[in-house]
């Protein structure tokens, strides 16, 4: 057992003090001399040509300093597949997509001036359901699917409506149902959400007088930002300069890709080097930057009698509005994810993403499992009481382990604490002793979550003269604590109070590359870098240490800033004085990591399939229905995650707190209800209803360890896994309560209602 | 239109003149440049933007600045005083209330407002109390509890 | 779309008078002021988009909340949702009205929100209504021509529409006492559960028994909010109460009656069903409450 100082220990975010004093840096805090402020003109069709724009009257408007429209689009962007201009060009394909957007001197003139921009459509019939999108008679949404460019592992179908099409088989599928004893068949759907980041979404553009641009904006991957803005604009990535605003107000996803900063960019090139400031109103929020996967679910799964499951074949269709974002890859990773995190024979999953005339989905906290996770917890509660087996044993018996091949088939599963999570999460609550009191019930629900692999994190260490320490990484802070963890890690290694520590906020001129702070994948991407990079610049440190000390190397430890010999420990200098002795004129000791784990697959390309590291949980739930409203109430919530090893407890736990909580809302609350003609009907946080703290159960925490061999002292994520299992959780226990089965989100009080009509009818 | 106002912000007197259209959240934010106080629905829907005015909590965002005239208010830039933290600011750090930070300074001044009044509130009453304010990250779960860690240490330092 | 508000010019009126004097001069082109947190809204979306803004919230007297043995009690346009949650005499002797007022939003708009000025937005699912048509309150309306009087439900004419003229404003809400042995109360079904959430169905109570023991309905009335264009007076299933010995299922059959009065548009069904159930139960609370 190693003892850490740092690590593992419940120490106050680094960022708190600023933030509770109102101090701290968000995007919409940054002003500019000679700002201009941006709005954008959106479509109120879902699908039509653009027949006409015409900008004079708001060109000749006093104040309005630019105009872009579609004519202005520099190409195409997309992370995966490429097929989203910075403007709607030649036709809109949702309601609330930017055709025009004008810089201004003030935001109201901005306005004013898209009032009196004049567009002339041709409405086209939209398609807004998935499946009727997968028809082959459906009209087309993206008429050039073909042309787009796209990463190796995405298979778009051409001229349909599919943009990617993925496939996992293991066994064989006719062998595993001949061999079943039960047989079940379920659809399950879930609803459009939205993140609901309380911040909005912002940029702040500006090209200097060599060309250069800057943005500054509240987008998760900095570096990936530069990527695709530079592939678009056809720009040597160094021309091309994101800063992040040190703090991001809630993310969850839906702080990445092109959205608000492309508009940002287009006006800033035309705005005579001036910059241009743009906040999305909440309504744009809603309507025009991402939303979660609308899905549907089909799972036929082949069970033997004593409960263990034998074979599945999923479909998962994934609606991802007007352009696929993220789509593919968050069909690429929920599809693997289908068949649960349990030891099955045989497994088919076909994953589709679709586009419809619909917001457009991406990335939201979970990245496509949420989805799959309501499907195979509640049809495994199906099977259960089919097969009068406990839910929690039967999880449990099926539950991957240690070294078993994964569901699909990729790649054998290392750091599995799954059957721990269900099995404390269950106890717990108590799981043996059922509630006496009416309408009470109980619920369990287990999942299994991937992190985008491979994936590169890079992270430089900088001694100061004076043994300070800053720590230079491009990942952001949106709240889940990568600040605290990462210095926290950086003390360990280099044996520095947290206090002499600084977190340098990215910026792509000064900070190295990341791939995203997303897919839960900070804490062990860039937790390796730092760690690292901290022991390389603590190495050059002994280096020079070891002859001031007469040791060798290897003899040398750190604590409080200070360098000493293990077995003596008065002999010691700090490294103010080691850096001294060897720079007496002064220089940086900079330490350098980058990290970029590779997993051995099966199948082949990018993010194919296999995951450097798998996260476990479960969550536990009691609730109370009112069996004349069909109102739930969420009594308690357990959750129990396999985090590795805990860096952070305080942040973990608020972790596993707001990941709960953020997962009953889509459970029970949450629809962006989409009108007859496409249009997200309720735009404002008056309608769109996300958790309030009266909504919020009794919540335990629970944190598993099965320790990671490739990461940060054993380390694995956390941040995406908290929401996954939440929503099948809710249904079980509501089956639990009053025996009827929801098998579409949310459960609204009308479904409840239905239910229990239709059940008093089979009676 | 132009209009003169005077107020008081977290102690300071202020002379200055707003255009009668302008919200209290952008007359403290845009004029007086106190960013603590943040925006988030502008339909009072979220409470990241409230302020104590005349020591009770509002939204910001649905008073016109020129409503203020005359009036008292404090943001979170006011809590601390002479260097120290307000106790509840000391408890969101200890407690681990604060994640994204985005909706700290709303749900800090709904929590004084509270105290300010009922030194001893029951979890119901703090639940109730912030019941304005949303929060996306941390599931309200350990503001809740710093809120009512900070009432124990108010109440043992009287 | 949310905007930037449109300019006004903004007015201070000290007293009724002016108040009502500047109404008359920008008949049309003027809208009061008190607690904003309906009003600032519908700026941002320009669908109202007054020259001329009039704040009344320095016009002292409209603030009070008096009560009068004889005359009953008197809420001033100021008065807020938190000021009427909070007020002794409303929880004591108009405790539905408590609980309405409390019903309304978060603390930051009860702290802000007047009682007037939920009537005068006339919202479908305004709390204050069911409970105040319950109450038998009436409007005191003033103008430059003098005043009228009118009942709650009257007032109201439509989805935010009232009869309140662009020259007048609601300087009083007048509530006369309720009979002896009566019990009211105000329940609401939230969008979910939240309390601070819109209301999808309230219902208002107050029902009147000859004696405890006897329990004969002598008066019931009922106030149903979000669930017709208005709030709305639920006539027949007050009436079906009256004269009655309350005993098991009145009050149940009283909801269904209440449901065949409502129209709910958007969630009709799963309103009226709604109805019924919260009819019943805000009786049953109502009853629980007499002294």
């Amino acid at each position: 057992m190693v003892n850490y100082f740092a690590v593992g220990e419940p120490i106050p975010r680094v960022d708190a003090v600023e933030k509770v004093t109102g101090r701290a840096i968000y995007g919409n805090d940054l002003f500019f001399a000679n700002m201009l402020y941006g709005k954008a003109l959106r479509s109120p069709y879902a699908h039509a040509k653009i027949v006409n724009i015409d900008v004079t009257k708001a060109q000749r408007l006093p104040g309005v300093k630019a105009i872009v429209t579609g004519k202005d689009n520099p190409g195409l962007g997309g992370e995966a597949l490429k097929d989203y201009p910075f403007l709607a060009v030649d036709k809109v394909r949702y309601v609330g997509e930017p055709v025009a957007a004008v810089a201004a001197v003030d935001e109201e003139t901005a306005e004013e001036a898209l009032d009196v921009i004049a567009v002339e459509y041709e409405q086209l019939p939209a398609v807004l359901d998935p499946l009727t999108a997968m028809k082959p008679d459906a009209p087309l949404i993206h008429e050039a699917l073909h042309t787009y460019q796209h990463i190796p592992v995405i298979k778009p179908i051409e001229h349909t409506n599919i943009c990617h099409h993925v496939q996992f088989l293991k066994g064989d599928m006719d062998q595993g149902f001949a061999e079943s004893d039960v047989i079940f068949e379920d659809t399950f759907t879930t609803q459009m959400v939205h993140h609901g980041a309380i911040e909005l979404h912002m940029a702040v553009a500006q090209v200097d007088p060599a060309g250069k641009i800057t943005v500054w904006v509240t987008n998760d991957g900095p570096h990936r930002l530069r990527n695709d803005l530079a592939a678009v604009l056809k720009m040597p990535l160094s021309k091309i300069r994101v800063v992040s605003p040190p703090y991001m107000g809630g993310g969850f996803g839906g702080k990445g890709g092109l959205k608000v900063e492309t508009l940002c960019i287009a006006l800033a090139l035309r705005s005579d080097e001036r910059p241009v400031k743009m906040v999305l109103t909440r309504e744009e929020v809603m309507t025009s930057s991402i939303v979660r996967h609308p899905s549907v679910v089909t799972l036929k799964t082949g069970v033997k009698k004593d409960g263990r499951l034998w074979v599945r074949e999923a479909r998962v269709v994934y609606d991802t509005g007007a352009y696929a974002e993220k789509g593919p890859t968050v069909c690429q990773q929920g599809s693997v994810a289908a068949a649960g995190p349990y030891k099955l024979k045989h497994v088919k999953v076909d994953g589709y993403c679709v586009y419809t005339n619909k917001a457009i989905a991406g990335a939201y906290r979970g990245y496509g499992i949420p989805q799959v996770a309501w499907a195979h917890e509640s049809q495994m509660d199906i099977i259960a009481h089919e097969l009068g087996i406990d839910p929690v044993k039967i999880r449990v018996m099926n539950a991957v382990e240690e070294g078993d091949i994964s569901p699909t088939g990729q790649q054998v599963l290392h750091s599995v604490g799954l059957k721990e999570c269900i099995s404390r999460a269950a106890e717990h609550l108590g799981w043996e002793k059922k509630p006496d009191q009416k309408n009470r019930g109980r619920g369990i629900a287990c999942g299994f979550k991937n992190t985008k692999t491979p994936s590169g994190s890079s992270a430089v260490v900088k001694v100061s003269q004076d043994g300070s320490v800053e720590i230079l990484t491009s990942s952001i802070e949106a709240g889940q604590g990568p600040k605290t963890v990462l210095a926290q890690m950086a003390a360990e290694e280099l044996g520095v109070p947290l206090d002499r520590i600084t977190m340098v906020s990215p910026d792509t001129d000064v900070t190295p590359y990341d791939a995203s702070t997303t897919s839960s994948r900070t804490t062990f991407h860039m937790g390796n870098a730092v760690k690292k990079a901290a022991r390389d610049a603590r190495d050059q440190l002994f280096a020079i240490a070891a002859p001031m000390l007469n040791v060798e190397t290897g003899e040398l430890r750190v604590e409080k800033g200070e360098i000493y010999v293990k077995n003596k420990p008065e002999l010691r200098h700090s490294f103010a004085e080691v850096i001294k002795h060897q720079y007496g004129a002064g220089l940086d000791i900079i330490g350098r990591s980058s990290f970029y784990p590779v997993v051995q697959r099966e199948t082949g390309g990018m993010w194919s399939a296999p995951s450097i590291f798998w996260m476990f949980g479960a969550h536990c739930v009691e609730v109370e229905v009112d069996p004349e409203t069909g109102q739930v109430k969420v009594l308690k919530a357990i959750g129990a995650h396999d985090v590795g090893k805990v860096i952070n407890p305080i942040t973990c736990e608020g972790q596993i707190e707001g990941g709960l909580v953020h997962g009953i809302g889509p459970a029970l609350y949450e629809e962006m209800l989409i009108g007859p003609k496409g249009e997200v009907q309720n735009t404002s946080l008056l309608d769109y209803k996300i958790c309030r703290v009266l909504d919020v159960p009794e919540i335990t925490p629970l944190i598993v360890e099965a320790t990671h061999r490739d990461g940060p002292y054993g380390a694995k994520g956390i941040g995406e896994m908290t929401v996954v299992p939440t929503a099948s959780a809710v249904a079980n226990a509501i089956y639990d309560a009053i025996g009827v089965r929801i098998k579409d989100l949310p459960i609204t009080p009308e479904r409840i209602l239905n239910a229990l009509r239709e059940k008093e009818l089979n009676k | 239109m132009q209009k003169i106002i005077n107020v008081i912000v977290n102690g300071e007197f202020y002379e200055v003149s707003v255009k009668s259209n302008m919200t209290l959240l952008d007359f403290l934010r845009d004029k007086l440049g106190l960013t603590g106080t943040k925006g988030g629905c502008e339909t009072g829907a979220c409470g990241a933007c409230t302020v104590l005015l005349e020591g009770k909590p509002v939204n910001s965002c649905l008073v016109f600045a020129v409503e203020a005239h005359g009036k008292d208010i404090l943001t979170v830039e006011g809590l601390a005083e002479n260097g120290q933290l307000h106790p509840l600011q000391e408890a969101f750090v200890s407690e681990g209330a604060v994640q994204c930070g985005y909706c700290t300074p709303g749900m800090l001044l709904s929590a004084k407002a509270l105290l300010d009044g009922n030194p001893n509130p029951t979890e119901t009453e703090v639940k109730e109390a912030i019941a304005g304010n949303l929060c996306r990250c941390t599931g309200y779960v350990k503001i809740v509890k710093a809120i009512l860690v900070a009432a124990e240490k108010m109440r043992r330092r009287n | 779309m949310l905007r930037k508000i449109k300019g006004f010019t903004y007015l201070k009126p000290f007293t009724v008078s002016e108040a009502i004097s500047l109404l008359d001069e920008y008949n049309g082109k003027a809208k009061i002021l008190a607690g904003g947190t309906d009003l600032l809204i519908q700026m941002k979306q320009r669908t109202q988009n007054p020259e001329y803004v009039i704040d009344i919230k320095n016009i002292p007297e409209l603030g009070n909340i008096t009560y009068d043995e004889n005359e009953g009690l008197s809420i001033g346009p100021l008065a807020t949702y938190t000021a009427l949650a909070s007020s002794p005499v409303v929880r004591e002797k108009f405790g539905l009205l408590a609980d309405a007022a409390f019903a309304v939003g978060s603390p930051q708009i009860q702290n802000r929100g007047t009682v007037a000025g939920n009537l005068c937005n006339a919202s479908p699912s305004a709390d204050t209504a069911p409970a105040l048509i319950a109450l038998n309150a009436q409007l005191k309306l003033v103008s430059m021509k003098g005043e009228r009087i009118v009942s709650v439900e009257e007032f109201f004419v439509g989805p935010f529409k009232t009869i309140l003229k662009d020259t007048e404003i609601l300087a009083e809400i007048l509530i006369p006492n309720v009979p002896l042995h009566s019990g009211g109360s105000y329940l609401w079904l939230p969008k979910i559960i939240t309390a601070v959430d819109e209301t999808l169905v309230g219902v208002g109570a107050l029902i009147t028994v000859d004696d405890m023991k006897n329990k004969i309905c002598t008066e019931a009335r009922i106030g149903l909010g979000s669930v017709a264009p208005t709030p709305i007076r639920a006539k027949k299933a007050g009436e079906s109460l009256k004269g009655k010995r309350i005993e098991n299922g009145l009050f149940e059959q009283a909801g269904v009656i209440a449901s065949t009065e409502a129209l709910p548009r958007s969630r009709a069904e799963y309103r009226s069903e709604m109805i019924k159930v919260f009819v019943k139960r805000a009786l049953n609370r109502a009853l629980e409450r007499i002294r």
